[in-house]
Order: C-alpha cells, then sequence, then structure tokens
C-alpha cells in the first residue's frame, strides 16, 4: 500500500505525480459578500490549523497503514456502502431511518453570498457563541471595497452578521475586521448552548470589602494578551521525540504492493508458465 | 476576468478565465482546452459515466501547481450528478459524475486537466471493469521499451484467451487493460491474477521488466504497476489530456499499430496531440470501445 497524505497536500509541479493525494483546497468556499448596494467578491480560507500530531495507524506485524470498514458484528462482516443507510436512535434498538433524499430535501440551497443583513457591535457576542474562524480573502477586482470595508469595520468596532451556506449547512456568522483582513467567525445557534442554571451559583450575600478585595488582585496580575508567551508543550514535546527518533533510527516502512514474490493459485502458474514458454518459442 | 454564460441542453453555465494560457510553452488556453474536452466528448464520455472523477486542477496553468479533488465541490451546479462512496478512513464522500457534456465543460472551467478515474464504477466500486497493467519506464527506459513489454504481455494474454488494449498514458509509459464487464470480478481478484502475470513477466524478462516499485530496480526497466488494481486506486482516463508542456492525450492504440511503432523506434510518434487525437478518434471511432463492452472471465483464478 502506498502511504496516502492524511490532510489535503499540495505538490509542486515537477515532482513527480503521486495518482492518489487526497483532495486539497486553497480556497473553501468563494463567492461574494454583499449588503446594501455593495457586493465584494471574496474567497474563504482555513484561518487556523489545530496543531493536534495526527497518527496513522499501523499494523505492528509489517506496519501496513490500516483503513476503517463498516463492519456488521451480526454477520461478522464488512458490510458494503450501498447496504447502508442512515439510522436516528430513539431507544435501544430502535432507529428511525432517514434515506439521503430526505436529507438532500432540507439542505439548503447553496448560495454564492454572504448577506450582511445587520451590523453588531462585536463586544456583545460572548465567545461562547465562536464556533470556527476563517479568514475572507478579496478576489479579483474586490480589492478596493474590501479594504474600504476593513478599514470601517476597523473604525467603528462593528461587525457584520450574516447568514451563509457552506457545504450542507446555513451557518450564522459574524465577519469582522482583524488586523486589516475580514475575518468570517460561524457561530453557534442560541438552541445549541448550553444552558448555565445548573452551574451559576446561588445567590449569597457578598460583602463590599470582599467585593473589592477580588478586584484588587485581578488588577495586580493585569497584562496584555499576548499569545506568543502560550505554546502547546505537549505537542512541541510529541514533535522533538518525532524529530529525535527520525534521526536515530530510519522509518518504519509499509510493505509495498508487489514486495512478496510469487504466490497465485498453483493453476494459475502452470498456465502462465505453460503460455510463456509459448510466447517466447513463437518469437 | 471574462466570462461567457453558455447553455448546453438547457443548462447555463458560466466558463471563466477563457484566455488563461494553461499550457504557457506551447499557446493552449482555457478556451482550446474546453474546445478539445467538446470535440472528444463523443468519445470520452462513455468512459467517463457513472465513475467518481479524481480532477486534478490547473488553476494556474501545467507549469504552476496542481491539486488532486476527490470530493465533489460544494460550489457545484445543481444538476451535477453525484454519488457517495466510502474514503479510506471510512467517511462518506460525495463524488462528481461526468455523464453529460454540461459536467464535462463545468470540469473543465475548473481547468480540470487530468481526468482520473477508478476502474470500477460508483455504484459497484469492489467490482473493476477492467484488469491493468501500468507499464512505467524507469530511469533510461523509455515508452519503446514499454511498447516491447506491452508487446509480449499482448501475446501472453491472447495465450490465455483473454483480448487486451492499450493506450498511451499520455506521458511516457502504456497502459494495458484487459476488459472484464462482469460484475462479478473483485479486486482482489484482478490483483491476484495481474501480479501472477507481472511477475511471470519479470521471470523471463528480468532486465526488462520489474515489478517493484523503488526507484533502484526500475533502472533502465520497465515497471509493470499491477497494483493499480485497487479500489482506492485511479487511472488516468483514456482522451484525458496530460498536464504535460504540449496538450497530449492518453490515446488508444491498435496492436498493429504499437508494433509498427515499436519498429520504427522514434519517441516522438507515440505521442498523441489534441488536435491528432480528435481527428484520429472521427476517423477511426473508438479503439477502447471494446473495454466497455467486453465480457471476460479471468480463467485458472
Amino acid at each position: 500500500m502506498k502511504r496516502k497524505p492524511r490532510t489535503p497536500i499540495r505538490v509542486p509541479s515537477g515532482s513527480s505525480p503521486g495518482k492518489e493525494e487526497e483532495a486539497a483546497s486553497h480556497g473553501i468556499w468563494s463567492g461574494t459578500i454583499s449588503f446594501s448596494l455593495v457586493a465584494i467578491p471574496v474567497e474563504l480560507v482555513k484561518a487556523v490549523e489545530p496543531g493536534r500530531v495526527s497518527f496513522r495507524m499501523l499494523h505492528t506485524k509489517d506496519y501496513s497503514p490500516l483503513q476503517r470498514k463498516m463492519f456488521c458484528p451480526e454477520e461478522e462482516k464488512i458490510v458494503p456502502p450501498d447496504e447502508i443507510v442512515r439510522g436516528y436512535e430513539i431507544g435501544p434498538d430502535k432507529y428511525i431511518v432517514v434515506t439521503d433524499e430526505e436529507l438532500e430535501s432540507v439542505t439548503p440551497e447553496r448560495s454564492r453570498t454572504i448577506e450582511v443583513v445587520e451590523f453588531i457591535d462585536m463586544k456583545e457576542v460572548d465567545p461562547l457563541y465562536y464556533d470556527h474562524p476563517y479568514y475572507l480573502v478579496p478576489l479579483k477586482g474586490g480589492e478596493k471595497a474590501y479594504q474600504l470595508l476593513v478599514e470601517a469595520m476597523h473604525r467603528t468596532g462593528k461587525a457584520g452578521l450574516a447568514k451563509f451556506v457552506l457545504g450542507e449547512r446555513e451557518y450564522f456568522v459574524a465577519v469582522k475586521s482583524t488586523d486589516g483582513v475580514l475575518t468570517l467567525i460561524t457561530l453557534h445557534y442560541r438552541e445549541e448552548i448550553l444552558s448555565d442554571k445548573e452551574i451559576s451559583p446561588n445567590e449569597v450575600e457578598t460583602g463590599a470589602d470582599e467585593k473589592s478585595h477580588m478586584k484588587k488582585r485581578i488588577k495586580g496580575m493585569m497584562a496584555d494578551f499576548d499569545p506568543e508567551k502560550y505554546a502547546d508543550k505537549r505537542r512541541k514535546k510529541i514533535m522533538d521525540i518525532l524529530k529525535k527518533k527520525a534521526k536515530e533510527k530510519a522509518p518504519v516502512e509499509a510493505p509495498e504492493v508487489g514486495e512478496e514474490e510469487g504466490g497465485g493459485p498453483a493453476d494459475l502458474m502452470t498456465a502462465l508458465k505453460e503460455s510463456m514458454r509459448k510466447v517466447k518459442k513463437k518469437r | 476576468m471574462s466570462r461567457k454564460i453558455v447553455e448546453i441542453a438547457g443548462k447555463r453555465l458560466s466558463l471563466s478565465n477563457l484566455e488563461k494560457d494553461l499550457y504557457p510553452s506551447y499557446g493552449f488556453t482555457k478556451a482550446h482546452v474546453l474546445e478539445y474536452y467538446r470535440r472528444i466528448s463523443k468519445f470520452i464520455l462513455n468512459h467517463l459515466r457513472d465513475r467518481a472523477l479524481t480532477f486534478k486542477r490547473y488553476p494556474d496553468g501545467v507549469k504552476k501547481d496542481f491539486f488532486f479533488e476527490k470530493r465533489c465541490p460544494s460550489h457545484r451546479p445543481v444538476w451535477v450528478k453525484t454519488a457517495e462512496v466510502w474514503g479510506d478512513e471510512g467517511e462518506r464522500k460525495k463524488v462528481c459524475l461526468v455523464n453529460d457534456l454540461e459536467t464535462l465543460m463545468w470540469v473543465e472551467n475548473l481547468a480540470s486537466l487530468e481526468l482520473h478515474l477508478p476502474l470500477a464504477r460508483a455504484g459497484s466500486p469492489e467490482t473493476p471493469d477492467s484488469m491493468v497493467f501500468d507499464l512505467d519506464p524507469g530511469d533510461q527506459a523509455d515508452i519503446l521499451d514499454c511498447a516491447r513489454i506491452a508487446l509480449i504481455l499482448h501475446d501472453l494474454l491472447s495465450e490465455l484467451r483473454l483480448a487486451s488494449y492499450v493506450k498511451t498514458s499520455g506521458k511516457k509509459g502504456l497502459h494495458v487493460f484487459v476488459p472484464l464487464n462482469r460484475g462479478e470480478t473483485t479486486f482482489e481478484e484482478t490483483k491476484q491474477f495481474s501480479k501472477a502475470v507481472a511477475e511471470i513477466m519479470q521471470e523471463n524478462y528480468p532486465d526488462l521488466v520489474t515489478t517493484k516499485m523503488a526507484r533502484e530496480y526500475r533502472k533502465a526497466r520497465v515497471f509493470i504497476n499491477w497494483s493499480q488494481n485497487d479500489a482506492s486506486k485511479t487511472m488516468i482516463c483514456v482522451y484525458s489530456l496530460r498536464a504535460q508542456e504540449k496538450p497530449t492525450v492518453s490515446f488508444p492504440l491498435s496492436w498493429k499499430e504499437l508494433k509498427k511503432l515499436a519498429a520504427q523506434k522514434d519517441l516522438e510518434t507515440f505521442q498523441v496531440m489534441h488536435f491528432e487525437a480528435v481527428r484520429r478518434a472521427e476517423k477511426e471511432g473508438d479503439l477502447f470501445h471494446e473495454v466497455l463492452k467486453k465480457k471476460q472471465r479471468l480463467p485458472h483464478l
């Protein structure tokens, strides 16, 4: 088995093209961001790359990369895609079957616009609502309007709220200006936010003294937000281990198909040998 | 940015950047690419039909970065047919099926110069319609060596009463197809069979053939890549353009012609250019027609 990159990889031209690199995408989506009479062509790109170090699962015997398959414990066999449907669990061993067509019928129509419906103060949006950040990149012809919008948003400290269809879902998003570019943050819907009822303490009396004391302590630890100071130590340690191991020892290799010789049913081998003999004789 | 709205079979499609030079050292624009695929569509569509397309996109031409796209982009027009297949990690993937001219034009508007396909149809991903031998020359070997090996391979398969068909890869290699079209032959079987064939070739022509992928074994030899007979692998579709310096095509050849070319010993004559591909297909018909039709059973398994 040839190894496959887990994440999309861009292959620079000139290198020998592999046959099976996974889908890669620079833009996740492209269209226009619009409000009133303004429409700016933009492309949506990733803003974060989670730092989790990902591993492939390998077979200890020969380091072949393993695949996940859908397994039926009842029949003890792997189930092909055309025998699989989605079921919504309503109780133990009770499901409602939902077809692809049914899901398709409720999927919002793909749209080419991020339509800003109102401008709000981003401070009013609690980070609880933040789901996932992206950058919006201006496309040809949109550079000027893009820059104007970035500046106006920055000056006023306002963010645009919009509805936006990406993939199979309609998202509720905030578009704001961050360091001279537009960022788009998908937001959670109200019903996705869990209640804090169980968590908030019962009202208790607190004295003015205690209050000012708490305030003072916080003040004593005030700083500017500097994310550079913090790093994912575990990731760094894992990467160090990997670097060290790569230097010390050659990586294990999955067997290339074609490594093991011979094999094949005896009948076929005999027939092949006989045919080859004839071919050579005729040539 | 130039845009042109076209209507094909009642479906509207916006074509963009038509003047963009995708083969800059040859001077072949997106408009030329679209025109090539429009003219060859009569032949290529039969081969694309109902198979999960892997896009190989060259948004800035053959000299710049390319990327593979296996999923059907979410920005596809509503009329593009899709199928769901399982990815290698157990996830479901929506893939594009290129079953009509309008979809082909949409795909080419995305600068997917090369069209890659699995050997099985999307609806029956475990049963290939063909067994394939991908002949790939190593360093110091060339398409002439591939041709010699292909001719021996053809004789060997004929002895086994298997019809086979050959096409250029459009690059340096040749692809030999053995049609099956039985809906019951599995990849496990084609793999086992093709591997045994490749190994007997290597055993008998050790100086010309290797079955090993590693570079050092391939030097001056032809690598018979039988491992393409796998549900997760794709092959370049017959009649697809290749992203080479010039717009060459993966084009079918008759065995007679291959024999002639092998005797001529001129590497250049193996390469079929876009205009030649259209002219020849229109004159000779689809030499790969039987690959889709002929029913054959792998013997001795």
